[in-house]
């Protein structure tokens, strides 16, 4: 503000795969602590909608009320309206009680087993009262005669469920059914430089025996020039074992493997409650509203003398 | 655990980089074959001598895979057939024995009137309810908490033409008379009972031995049990007997049996000089006692016997060592039997060596649960006898009788029923007619899991007391080999003393004698009573032993031996009939044949026939199946297990076609046992069928056991017990008092063949977790465990709780009754009173809180005095006696299930079971399979966990440091 040393930097994403349930992109030129951060609010605290009180009527199964209640909230639900819903417990329509229609969706499920072949009840046996949140459907559009719903419990003849469950919205901090994320990693980028000249006093099967010791495929050997490549650098896993080997075959320097510091690799893949790179963006989203709290608390000014620059570059200096 | 350790080590050097150490704990890469693991487990063995890194290498292809036989073997067997082997023997055999011995009640007034017993029955589980006996099954039993006592049959008595109840027996579960006997799978299901292993209420196992420090024998048959010690005190013998006030002098002894001469003894002892000096001094005893012919000794004898209540006994009728018969009032088999202990005992005396070593296996018997009950029985037998003759004489006694005397009406049930059924139930053995006392003999079966119930019916219970602080009993048996698992043991005071049966290891019960002795004398085995005391000793004649009793000599062991073995392997003579030739006892140095040059006198130690041709077919010894090798060939071919395979052949027929035979470990002294096909020489006898079989149930569950620290294994088998899981097929009928099971138990990822064998596949216990081995947070030094609070969430470690709380509705000595009756709806209390139905018992599926009634019982207020007819009692005349749930504060129960029926009494009993769902929470314990233990220290959110490049995020994280060296 004050035209001091600014710590500003403009981050670059670059994408690099997008599909409905994964996302991988690229990160670059910022630290690892706001990687870190995205990756944090993604796993807890992008809000989702999952199943929160279930009302048993009839359970005449073998699994027990609290085994099919534990298992109904592990099922993800469509959650696109997350976002824009209110929390039951700052709903000020119903008064807490968390069963209006802004905070909460309600289920049905009515299963009984009328022969003698076992009736699997899955999550397509839940009947929503809002069509956009539904039970996430994992069937393959190319096969849709196949039905693929989560399995909740599995009857015998006789046997009969019949419930009324209430879904509602939450964050990840809470309960891990509530988070939308299944896998959120970010990687730094490996930088790998051989020593060629050192390579070089290498015999073919020395080589060989070098780019095996690797547990992953990072090198590879060209079969016309057999030259020890780098094939896949982020396949490297920093298991520093071609290192060692190196060393252990008296060619210490071998090759030297750097991680890039201010580049992150992410892999996010989503429950299927939301797109992945909806994920991203709610995260985002989230991380901003965060960072705004922050700024726009009262005590932020005052504490300006305490925070300093990074008060200021807080409120966007 | 093996790689484990491995990777925890190399971790531990990189550990400063948290982000990249975490460790999956079962993971499919490293599942190679566990027999290539096994193979460098044979590398310890004693035979093995230069290892041949090549062969190791080498996957055994050559020899045939033995494997299948395990499983065949479990299959007809059972993990626990000993203990019904041991109770259908009693059943079948025993009970029968003791009331053919003792079959004659005759009155002492008249003795032309008697009453005899012409066989006994065991009839089928029943009960006696309003008058009509209905059949039971064990899962009634169990609900309606009478368990064994209720399971009982009738023993019956024929007189004449009537049929007697004698008595009510308590059944063993799945033997011969259990209902379960001889149902199949899906029969044991429907009557609601365990499948895989066995159940049985109460175990009953103990040890007993022979000794030798100063020699004593202790014998037993259905008329009585004795102890017989001869003992050294300052150089001079005596004999020990309980029917003596205190100890005799040997020499007075043997004249009193009709040895008058002194030189008679010597010689029966042995020539030896140095045996004639040890025993000089007893002679001059016996001189000085001025005891010199048969008549003396006994007059001496008569004075020194107890002088019991009964009747003058007289020394002619003192028995001691009476299990040697005594024919046509000849003593002499006693005198020799006497002789050889005291040429056992001066061997002792001069060579330390000989003494017989107290804690071999050999020299040990197992009491299993069926010699336990048959002892009880017989005590109850004779007591009931004695009840009845007595009865008998009064009433005959009487000069006028008023009634027909009908002296059956004396012979009842109820002091035999009662007396077993208190002795199952306090577990105290008193009995005074075998000198008999002790505690904790029964115990109740540890239900608390699935391994927990296995293991307790293979554990071995020492007799006497644990608190000694002596190393050789606890000490590792080398002759335990094969027979108890070398890990499963527990920590602490009964360390080393409580052991475990080894997975193939069977228990034998008694065998015909007669027969068996009849086939020695056929065999060429010389009638002891036709041998001078000079021919009893001449080198290269073996003593013939048999079940501890001499029967005679045998000039060629070998061949005896081998014919004996022949018979057995041909199926003649029972397959656990044990042939042991014992070549060195004593110290053989050199046989005399004068070209040895060592020192004379061991020459002559040496030259000394002690050794003995043992034959035994008594119960209680271990024995274990091998493979037969003729040459170290084995006689198992490739063929015979494809015929196994495909169901052609049985574990039996392999028994029955020699190709197989059950040792024991006396007999295994005899054999040459390899461990594998391939490492066998031309001196080879037996072969093990599979190596894992010398490991019990516990230890078999832990993968790699050989790549771990010794205590590891012994920690894992204790705590094995402990996992939660799965407990049986009928866990969720159960109504046990307290039940923990797992929400999602895993099938280990990593099984071990012992694992498939035993059913923990099936009946698992405990999940895969991923872990990360690395230092976080402080909260997991002293391995503690941090856990990841994601995982739980989804349902790692959760648990079901099963509590059981029950009430009945009494009945009272006036006609009146306990009622349950309607809540009242509204009012005070109608709060605690929600979640009963309308009959006034908690209905199923109502969550339960601390506080809650759960049974809306009220009890009349006047329970003695005239009768009264229940239902003209007015409200009034009731008070409530209401049940509360007491729980801790706060947690939410569910009512499982509620089970109604009436009890031994005929009164209602209501059984409540109370389940609760509990989530890890700190301070709950977890382990990995290889006793590594620890304590959850604290639970984190997963966003703060380790994860991996590949977005691997770990359960649990434990400390590096906490992993043992």
């Amino acid at each position: 503000m004050d035209g001091g040393l600014t710590y500003q930097r403009f981050p670059k994403v670059k994408i690099r795969e997008m599909r409905d349930d994964v996302v991988k992109f690229e990160l670059r030129e910022t630290d690892a602590s706001v990687a870190n951060a995205l990756r944090r609010v993604m796993i807890a605290e992008v809000p989702t909608v999952a199943i929160d009180l279930v009302e048993i009527e009839v359970n005449s199964s073998v699994l027990n009320d609290e085994f099919i209640a534990h298992r109904l909230g592990l099922i993800p639900l469509t959650s696109e309206r997350a976002m824009s819903m209110r929390f039951s417990r700052d709903c000020d329509a119903c008064d807490g009680d968390g069963q209006c229609e802004f905070c909460s969706v309600e289920f049905q499920l009515r299963a009984r087993c009328h022969n003698d072949q076992t009736l699997d009840v899955t999550s397509k046996d839940l009947y929503s009262s809002d069509h956009t949140v539904v039970p996430v459907d994992f069937s393959d559009p190319n096969e849709p005669a196949e039905q693929r719903g989560i399995i909740i419990v599995k009857l015998r003849r006789g046997q009969e469920l019949k419930l009324r469950a209430i879904a509602r919205k939450g964050i990840g901090k809470d309960h891990a059914k509530w988070s939308p994320a299944a896998t959120v990693t970010f990687m730094y980028e490996p930088m790998i430089r051989i020593n060629e000249d050192l390579m070089e006093t290498l015999s073919l099967e020395q080589k060989n025996t070098w780019v095996e010791s690797s547990p992953t495929k990072v090198f590879d050997i060209d079969p016309v020039t057999q030259q020890v490549v780098v094939v896949d650098p982020e396949a490297y896993t920093y298991d520093d074992e071609v290192i060692k080997k190196a060393e252990s075959m008296g060619k210490p320097g071998l090759v030297e493997i750097e991680a890039r510091e201010d580049s992150f690799i992410f892999t996010v893949e989503s429950t299927g409650a939301i797109k992945a790179s909806q994920l991203v963006l709610n995260a985002i989203e989230i991380l901003k509203q965060k960072l705004d709290a922050v700024r726009l608390s009262e005590d932020t000014v005052e504490a300006d003398d305490q925070f300093g620059e990074l008060g200021a570059h807080m409120r966007g200096g | 655990m093996g790689l484990k350790q491995d990777s925890s080590e190399e971790h531990a050097k990189q550990n400063q980089d948290c982000f990249e150490c975490w460790f999956p704990f079962y993971t499919f890469d490293n599942l190679s074959d566990p027999m290539e693991k096994w193979l460098s487990f044979g590398k310890q063995l004693p035979y093995d001598s230069g290892i041949d890194k090549q062969f190791l290498a080498a996957p055994i292809k050559s020899s045939v895979d033995k494997y299948q036989l395990v499983p065949e073997f479990l299959k007809v067997r059972g993990l626990v057939k000993q203990h019904l082997d041991s109770f259908n023997y009693f059943v079948n055999v025993g009970i029968q024995k003791i009331v053919s011995a003792n079959d004659r009640i005759v009155s002492s007034v008249d003795p032309s009137i008697y009453i005899r017993f012409n066989s006994v029955k065991i009839g089928e589980p029943s009960i006696p309810r309003d008058g009509v006996s209905e059949k039971i099954t064990p899962q009634l039993c169990r609900l309606s908490d009478m368990t064994v006592h209720s399971r009982k049959s009738y023993p019956k008595i024929r007189l004449e033409k009537k049929n007697v109840i004698i008595g009510r027996m308590p059944i063993m579960l799945r033997s011969c008379c259990c209902v379960l006997y001889g149902k199949d799978e899906a029969q044991l299901a429907e009557l609601g009972d365990v499948d895989t292993g066995t159940t049985k209420k109460r175990i009953i196992i103990d040890s007993d031995k022979k000794g030798n420090i100063n020699a004593s024998v202790t014998s037993s048959t259905e008329e009585r049990k004795s102890k017989t010690v001869i003992l050294m005190e300052k150089g001079q013998m005596y004999l020990h007997l309980n029917q003596f006030v205190n100890k005799i002098p040997i020499m007075i002894v043997m004249k009193a049996m009709g040895m008058e001469s002194d030189q008679e003894v010597v010689q029966m002892v042995g020539r030896d000089p140095r045996y004639s000096d040890l025993l000089l001094p007893s002679i001059r005893e016996c001189a000085k006692h001025g005891v010199y012919t048969k008549q003396q000794a006994l007059e001496h004898l008569e004075a020194k016997v107890k002088k019991s209540t009964y009747s003058g006994a007289s020394s002619e009728k003192v028995f001691f060592l009476f299990f040697v018969r005594v024919r046509r009032d000849s003593f002499r088999a006693k005198c020799i039997y006497v002789a050889v202990m005291l040429r056992r005992m001066i061997d002792a005396y001069l060579n330390k060596d000989t003494m017989d070593d107290k804690d071999y296996v050999g020299n040990k018997r197992l009491e299993l649960s069926g010699q336990l009950i048959s002892l009880l029985f017989e005590d109850l037998f004779k007591s009931m006898i004695e009840e009845v003759k007595k009865r008998m004489d009064m009433n005959m006694a009487r000069l006028s009788r008023s009634s027909r005397f009908d002296p059956l009406q004396y012979v009842h049930g109820d002091s035999i029923s009662a007396g077993l059924e208190r002795t199952l139930s306090t577990g105290n053995f008193n009995i005074k007619r075998f000198r008999m006392d002790r505690k904790g003999m029964t115990q109740v079966l540890a239900r608390l899991s699935f391994i927990g119930t296995l293991g307790h019916m293979t554990r071995i219970s020492p007799q006497f007391e644990k608190s000694r602080k002596v190393s050789g009993p606890r000490a590792l048996q080398p002759s335990q080999w094969g027979m108890l698992c070398p890990c499963d043991t527990p920590e602490g005071e009964a360390c080393g003393l409580v052991k475990n049966l080894a997975l193939m290891t069977h228990v034998t019960t008694d065998e015909e004698e007669g027969p068996l002795i009849s086939l020695c004398y056929c065999l060429g085995v010389e009638d002891l009573e036709l041998l001078s005391g000079e021919e009893l000793h001449t080198p290269n004649s073996f003593l013939v032993i048999f079940n501890g009793l001499i029967l005679g000599k045998h000039q060629r062991p070998q061949r005896f031996a081998t014919a004996m073995r022949k018979l057995r392997r041909a199926g003649k003579i029972g397959e656990f009939v044990s042939v042991f030739v014992n070549e060195k006892q004593g110290r053989v140095y050199v046989v005399p044949d004068g070209s040895g040059d060592k020192n004379c006198s061991i020459l002559k130690t040496g030259s000394i026939n002690k050794r003995c041709v043992y034959i035994a077919s008594d119960g209680g010894r271990v024995c274990r199946p091998l493979v037969i090798a003729d040459k170290g060939i084995s006689r198992i071919k490739e063929h015979h297990m494809k015929e196994l395979l495909d169901g052609v052949r049985t574990f039996d027929d392999f028994l029955r076609d020699g190709l197989m035979e059950y040792l024991d470990v006396n007999e295994e002294n005899n054999a040459l046992i390899a461990l594998y096909e391939g490492k066998s020489t031309p001196a080879t006898t037996h072969i093990e069928i599979e190596p894992f079989t010398i490991l019990g149930i516990c230890a078999g569950l832990i993968p790699f056991p050989h790549h771990n620290q010794s205590p590891r294994n012994t920690y894992q088998c204790a705590m094995g017990k402990q996992a939660m899981g799965n407990i049986a097929y009928n866990q969720l009928f159960r109504m046990d008092t307290l039940l923990y099971l797992l929400v999602y138990p895993q099938r280990p990822l990593l099984t071990t063949k012992t694992i498939e064998l035993v059913g923990y596949d099936k009946l698992g216990a405990g999940q895969n977790a991923t872990v990360a081995v690395m230092s976080y947070s402080g909260y997991d030094i002293e391995d503690a465990i941090v856990m990841n609070k994601s995982s739980l969430d989804r349902g790692f470690g959760r648990c079901i709780v099963l509590k059981r709380c029950s009430a009945i509705r009494q009945k009272y000595e006036n006609n009146t009754e306990d009622r349950i009756i309607r809540p009242n709806r509204e009012g005070d209390g109608a709060g605690r009173m929600q979640i009963l139905d309308d009959d006034g018992i908690a209905a199923p599926g109502e969550i339960i809180r601390p506080g809650d009634i759960y049974i809306n019982k009220e009890t009349p207020i006047i329970t003695r005095g005239p009768t009264v007819s229940p239902a003209g009692l007015p409200d009034r005349a009731y008070r409530p006696s209401i049940q509360t749930f007491k729980g801790p504060e706060g947690e939410s129960c569910v009512v499982d299930k509620v089970a109604l029926f009436n009890d031994k009494n005929n009164n209602l009993c209501i059984k409540f079971s109370i389940r609760h769902t509990r989530r890890p929470e700190v301070g709950d314990k977890f382990s990995s399979r290889h006793g590594q233990k620890g304590v959850c220290g604290t639970i984190v959110q997963q966003e703060d966990f380790p994860f991996s490049e590949r977005g691997i995020c770990p359960d649990l994280i434990m400390n590096p440091h906490g992993f043992p060296r």
